[in-house]
């Protein structure tokens, strides 16, 4: 009698341990953001996890780890267990750049790639006095003057920074980089008249665009961008091949199971589309992008490699 | 101004008015329990609020961090453990003045000064916001750095009787602070290998640790199994004297300026605000050696400092869409989730919310006076008839589900537990903590400025001192430095 029921308790505790692929998600799913609240990257997951919860029919808690351009959270989450119910929602810097200039415990094959979900470029922008306030003639500017400039970006050797420097390499420029801890950071400087060049993601300085305050001729993509008429694309300025671009995307820890990541990134590629989430997308000046499972992951080593070849020449 | 009125009328409505007692009353809680912090509770909860109307949200933010700042001072007062960072400065007249047995009266000043605080505040940011978020842009990283070595010029004054103890805690503080990575070159400080210290250790985990385990084990060394009966609890109500409200005024007045002033500057935050203005009523006061020792002009320094902070912080994110600290980061995300890109043309997108806003960190600010008090007697007191056996480890708890819940990492309690114990051997020889946040607070803020600062300028370190708000913020820092020991010498040339 005893023995059956040490049996079937045993049975049973199989049963349960086994994860039952048709019935995810049973229970909560916590989403680690590797930025702190109310950023771009903040904003754009919890945007998107309220349609998810929806979709799936479960809470999605958020916990944001911020620090270290995203290599905090990162680390913290390669730990978690892969059973669907430890998500990962980044941009694409703390995978494919920090690693370039921070010695970081974790490589892309910590990490199963599920679905990107939208993208959109970084900016250049200067007060509206500065001499040039188009596209080739702020290259020009810039060019002419070596070292005079200082310009703001999220910290050293990030996306942002590689980004501007990819350009700025091309057109032999000289420019001061000014690392800050942030867009919001970068903006605050760059409105004070602290730095001359703002760099950045484009909803942060969107606003000052539209109040007149600030200009932005160049963003980092090789094509315009709606949300920022005045700005020349890099194909417009004969550059196309040195687009970096920001985008997100939702990750899993190493070993989850394929058939989670597929049903995931159906679920993710109809929520990324849902109208509601395109427009509010569109207020942020990005676009939806849904690259699936191993695409992805090769997206994410394609970059990996190219941004190493751009570290290595510039020294970083 | 008409769309105050506007703004005014949804805020009364029922949805925003309960949002708002509810989120006050629950705000002195967390405040008021250590390990809890706003920031936490807000960002726990504001994203269940995304699908209500953004005033139901914005008040409930409005109440928890309003209420939260007053909270701080309950434990800070009754037990000497400060509830949030904020409320560090509280513990250093508050306790005192409990164990002369004036705990309802430090109780009052405290929750008076915080809605007095908070209300100035409030108005700061409803009549003069945008005119101050011009001020914010003044700062640069120049002005940043002499900001933190203002602010750690302020802790000679807190070293107490010996200043060697003291300026070691803030070196111990400074060094704390440098671990992690550091953002201008990426390079990986005393982490020795460790992946969960690339981030740093966290100023709460620490400050938990620091300030509320020395006092928990003090009160375990107590082995009191009995806890105060009924009618000694009864908290005495001690009359003010006659004038000594109207003696306030110059300190509320005071410390409203220095936390507003705190306030709009992104990064530097409340906690620096409690200190300062507490500082400031200390070196003005004609009876300094009061100070420390339960006067209740510094209970209302630091409460009137912590909460005045509150609404001025909102000024740079709803005016620039530049969020000075965590909380208003949150309020940033809860606008751009409704649809509204703060900065300059917030107030055109939307003014009956914009303004309802300013009006609910206002209201709830008001509502402390209502509400705190009787929190605070009722409720809180209470707590103090539990004998220490059962306190004790009732404080543990709560201190370990907060520090868990931060990052949700089983290391941040080793070293919240490790804090606490360097804590109360430090205390046990006269090491004043203080000094300790301060540095892990300032050392970063001043570091970080100065390279940035220097970069901009190309290496030339006389910008530092040529720009009008750094010269005058250098010549502030010697006064600092200089005061004290001119009184000194002052005193003895008249002894």
């Amino acid at each position: 009698m005893k023995f059956s029921t040490t049996l079937a308790c045993l049975a049973a505790t199989a049963v349960l341990a086994t994860p039952a692929v048709a019935e995810y998600p049973e229970r909560s799913i916590e989403l680690t953001i590797p930025a702190g609240a109310g950023g771009g990257t903040d904003t754009s997951a919890r945007k998107l996890a309220i349609i998810l919860e929806e979709a799936l029919g479960q809470s999605i808690a958020i916990l944001n780890v911020s620090g270290s351009g995203g290599s905090v959270g990162a680390t913290q989450f390669m730990q978690a267990k892969p059973d669907g119910y430890s998500l990962f929602a980044t941009w694409n810097s703390p995978l494919t750049t920090v690693p370039q200039v921070q010695n970081v415990a974790y490589s892309l094959d910590s990490f199963t790639p599920i679905a990107s979900t939208s993208e959109t470029a970084y900016t250049l922008c200067v007060k509206s006095d500065f001499p040039a306030t188009d596209g080739a003639g702020f290259l020009e500017e810039l060019a002419a003057n070596p070292g005079k400039y200082t310009y703001a970006n999220d910290g050293i050797g990030g996306t942002m920074q590689l980004a501007a420097e990819r350009i700025f390499q091309s057109k032999g420029i000289d420019a001061v980089a000014i690392p800050f801890g942030g867009a919001k950071e970068s903006l605050q400087n760059f409105l004070g008249g602290h730095v001359d060049i703002y760099g950045g993601s484009i909803s942060t300085v969107l606003p000052h665009v539209e109040a007149g305050t600030a200009v932005c001729p160049i963003v980092t993509s090789a094509a315009d961008v709606p949300a920022l008429p005045g700005a020349s694309g890099l194909a417009a300025l004969g550059m196309a091949d040195k687009e970096t671009l920001l985008w997100r995307a939702i990750l899993g820890p190493k070993g989850l199971d394929p058939e989670i990541v597929a049903k995931l990134a159906d679920v993710i590629e109809v929520a990324v589309n849902n109208p509601d989430y395109v427009a509010f997308l569109a207020t942020k000046g990005e676009v939806p992008n849904v690259v699936k499972g191993d695409a992805l992951g090769q997206r994410l080593q394609n970059e990996f490699d190219g941004l190493a070849e751009v570290s290595k020449a510039l020294g970083l | 101004m008409d769309f105050y009125i506007d703004a005014l009328a949804a805020v009364l409505t029922l949805g925003p008015l309960l949002a708002m007692i509810g989120a006050t009353i629950l705000g002195v809680f967390i405040g008021a329990l250590p390990g809890l912090n706003p920031v936490m509770a807000i960002a726990l909860l504001l994203p269940l609020t995304y699908s209500m109307d953004p005033l139901v949200a914005l008040g409930m933010v409005a109440g928890i961090y309003n209420g939260s700042m007053y909270g701080g001072a309950i434990p800070s007062i009754l037990l000497r453990i400060p509830g949030t960072p904020a409320s560090i400065a509280t513990t250093f007249d508050g306790f005192p003045m409990t164990e002369k047995g004036e705990a309802s009266k430090a109780l009052k000043v405290a929750c008076w000064s915080s809605a007095i605080g908070g209300i100035a505040s409030a108005i700061a940011l409803m009549t003069v916001g945008p005119l101050l978020a011009k001020v914010t842009l003044l700062f640069g990283p120049a002005e940043y750095f002499w900001i933190a070595v203002f602010g750690m010029a302020s802790v000679g004054v807190m070293v107490g009787s010996d200043p060697v103890k003291g300026v070691m805690s803030a070196t111990l503080g400074l060094l704390i602070g440098t671990m992690g990575i550091d953002s201008l070159s990426g390079q990986a400080r005393f982490t020795f290998g460790q992946t969960w210290l690339l981030g740093g250790l966290d100023l709460i985990v620490v400050l938990v640790g620091l300030y509320a385990l020395p006092p928990v084990l003090q009160l375990a060394e107590k082995s009191d199994f009995k806890g105060l009966s009924a009618a000694a609890l009864k908290l005495q109500a001690i009359p003010f004297k006659s004038g000594e409200i109207r003696s306030f005024i110059p300190t509320w007045i005071r410390s409203s300026g220095i936390g507003i002033a705190v306030g709009i500057l992104p990064g530097a935050g409340g906690n620096i605000a409690a200190f300062l203005s507490y500082n400031a009523a200390k070196n003005t006061a004609r009876d300094q050696d009061s100070f420390g020792k339960g006067n209740p002009k510094g209970v209302a320094a630091a409460e009137t400092g912590n909460n005045a902070d509150n609404a001025a912080s909102m000024i740079p994110v709803l005016a620039l869409g530049i969020p000075g600290n965590v909380v208003a980061a949150l309020v940033l995300s809860a606008l751009v989730i409704h649809g509204l890109q703060p900065g300059p043309q917030l107030f055109h997108q939307n003014p009956v919310l914009v303004g309802g806003f300013m009006m609910e960190m206002l209201l709830t600010s008001i509502l402390i006076i209502f509400l705190g008090g009787a929190l605070a007697t009722r409720v809180f007191a209470q707590f103090q008839r539990l004998p220490g056996v059962l306190l004790v480890p009732s404080i543990m708890i709560l201190m370990c589900v907060g520090v868990y819940v931060i990052n949700g990492r089983p290391i941040d309690l080793w070293v919240m537990f490790a804090a606490g114990v360097a804590g109360y051997f430090l205390e046990k020889v006269n090491v004043p903590l203080a000094p300790i946040i301060l540095g892990m607070i300032l050392g970063p803020m001043a570091e970080q400025s100065v390279r940035r600062a220097l970069l901009i300028s190309r290496g030339d370190p006389s910008e530092l001192l040529t720009r009008p708000i750094s010269a005058t913020l250098a010549i502030a820092t010697l006064l600092v430095l200089i005061w004290p020991i001119a009184k000194s010498i002052r005193k003895s040339r008249a002894a």
